[in-house]
């Protein structure tokens, strides 16, 4: 797993909500860069910003001050419906478009080829008969996967996942995981993940980054800061205790 | 038929007390409704027929104009009166009922299926952007209900690179048909369960049946016409404000 460079650059990202004055801020001057091809968490309580932060990586909201650069260029630079193939999003409970799974993968893709579809089955370890199934009858993990396979059908650099195991049991989470590394490790993509688990940002490793009201309070590997943190905020978030 | 005239409207108020005597014994909710609605409708049809008999009478190219903008301007005050919670639906009622009416009124006069004569544009107007004026109150509400409630299903087109326009598109033609329906449906039965206003209006009055009905489908092209453009305009201006130019889906809907 080589890094090479920033992917994504914050610079002071900050987003302001509401109509008080001054108007609170969600995702308060944070600044971060995402290298290339590498695995990042980002852990805190409720209500920290961490899906807000998300939504602002590839512009379903609009920052209210600082910058996001992909690649060396602003995201404002980027038509929006190219850099959201580029960087893709996968919501908490991903949407199915009600009709079959070859539908959903083709989605964004309209030219993809048989050949390809078949791979992405693989890739996300369902069952190749499933491809014409209507999604209806398919599992939670099941749908999770077809999301996961409609967003790498656009082959994106950088995959932004909002709790993707949230509502999975254990097994399911397990595959999942194993695919989120795979498409790391394999395939280079760049995964930033929300996760309300530590233990899962201990199993998947790579980077963690930990979120207080909006704001960057530390950052590290995965494993050190949950088992180690370095800040009064981290040992309360790791211990349970409120902020 | 004897020509209605003061004793027979009151007369005609018999039927009101019906409904009336009904709907206390059924104890529904609706009597001072129905008696408030029953003299305000009397006071409003009856100041309108002074006021459209005024307009016959002067037959001023600018009285014609002045009276279609009051109409319009009730009409979308009506419409946006019955919309919940969309920023500017008046401005997009009024736009989406001026365009649908001028449009078809238009074509009307230009192809001379009518005269500028304030005994054809006055009433035919009328029914125009009273047609309108549903049409649009529908699609303003249906579609910003659609958006609200489908807010995960256009996010996740967005966020696989789909523009507003196709992250919503479903969303779009459903309400222009829901603007539309009550017009296909009028379609559907017209002469054959129903017999429309203006046709027994005019046979009650006297006119040819054949007559009658020429005109009738002359009403129902012109409504058809309408309601199909404000329809198409109403969810033009309103998608409009529910999306960023950067394809973003506005989060204080």
């Amino acid at each position: 797993m080589g890094v090479t460079g920033s992917v994504l650059e914050l610079c002071n990202l900050t987003r302001r909500v509401g109509d008080g004055t001054p108007a609170r801020a969600i995702i308060d001057n944070f600044s971060y860069s995402f290298g290339s091809a590498r695995l990042y968490s980002i852990i805190g309580p409720s209500g920290a910003g961490k899906s807000s932060l998300l939504r602002l990586l590839n512009r379903l909201d609009e920052c209210t001050d600082g910058s996001v650069k992909f690649k060396g260029r602003d995201t404002r630079e980027f038509a929006p419906c190219e850099l959201r193939q580029r960087v893709g999003y996968l919501f908490q409970t991903p949407h199915l478009f009600d009709r079959t799974v070859r539908d959903n993968i083709v989605y964004a893709q309209p030219h993809l080829s048989e050949s390809k579809i078949s791979c992405l089955i693989q890739q996300v370890q369902l069952p190749s008969g499933i491809v014409d199934a209507p999604v209806d009858n398919l599992s939670v993990g099941e749908r999770q996967r077809v999301a996961l396979a409609r967003l790498l059908a656009t082959q994106p650099e950088v995959a932004l996942l909002d709790e993707p195991t949230a509502a999975l049991d254990p097994a399911n989470t397990e595959a999942i995981e194993r695919l989120i590394s795979s498409v790391v490790t394999d395939h280079g993509v760049t995964v930033v993940m929300v996760s309300h688990s530590r233990q899962q940002v201990v199993r998947l490793g790579g980077e963690a980054i930990l979120m207080v009201d909006g704001k960057l309070i530390e950052h590290g590997d995965a494993v050190q800061l949950v088992k180690n943190p370095g800040t009064p905020q981290g040992r309360r978030y790791m211990n349970g205790e409120p902020q | 038929m004897t020509t209605p005239g003061i004793t027979q409207v009151l007369l005609a108020g018999i039927m009101v007390v019906i409904a009336i005597a009904v709907a206390r014994y059924w104890r529904l909710p609706v009597i001072k409704d129905m008696a408030f609605g029953s003299v305000r409708g009397f006071v409003q049809l009856v100041a309108v027929g002074y006021a459209v008999r005024f307009i016959f009478d002067i037959e001023s190219p600018w009285l014609i104009m002045l009276a279609l903008g009051i109409m319009m301007t009730v009409g979308a005050h009506a419409a946006a009166g019955r919309v919940k919670n969309v920023k500017g639906s008046f401005g997009i009622s009024l736009a989406a009922i001026l365009t649908g009416s001028l449009i078809t009124l238009a074509t009307m006069l230009v192809f001379k299926i009518i005269s500028f004569d304030a005994r054809y544009i006055i009433p035919l107007a009328g029914m125009i952007i009273g047609n309108s004026m549903n049409a649009s109150a529908l699609v303003i509400d249906r579609l910003a209900s659609d958006l609200r409630g489908n807010r995960l299903a256009i996010e996740t087109a967005l966020a696989l690179g789909k523009s507003w326009r196709e992250a919503s598109q479903q969303f779009h033609r459903d309400a222009a048909r829901t603007g539309m329906v009550a017009m296909l449906n009028f379609l559907k039965t017209v002469g054959i369960v129903a017999l429309p206003g203006a046709m027994t209006g005019m046979i009650l009055a006297g006119a040819d049946p054949v007559e009658a009905v020429l005109l009738q489908v002359i009403v129902v092209y012109m409504l058809l016409s309408a309601t199909t453009i404000t329809s198409v305009v109403a969810v033009e201006l309103t998608i409009r404000r529910f999306f960023t130019r950067y394809h973003q889906l506005r989060t204080n809907l």
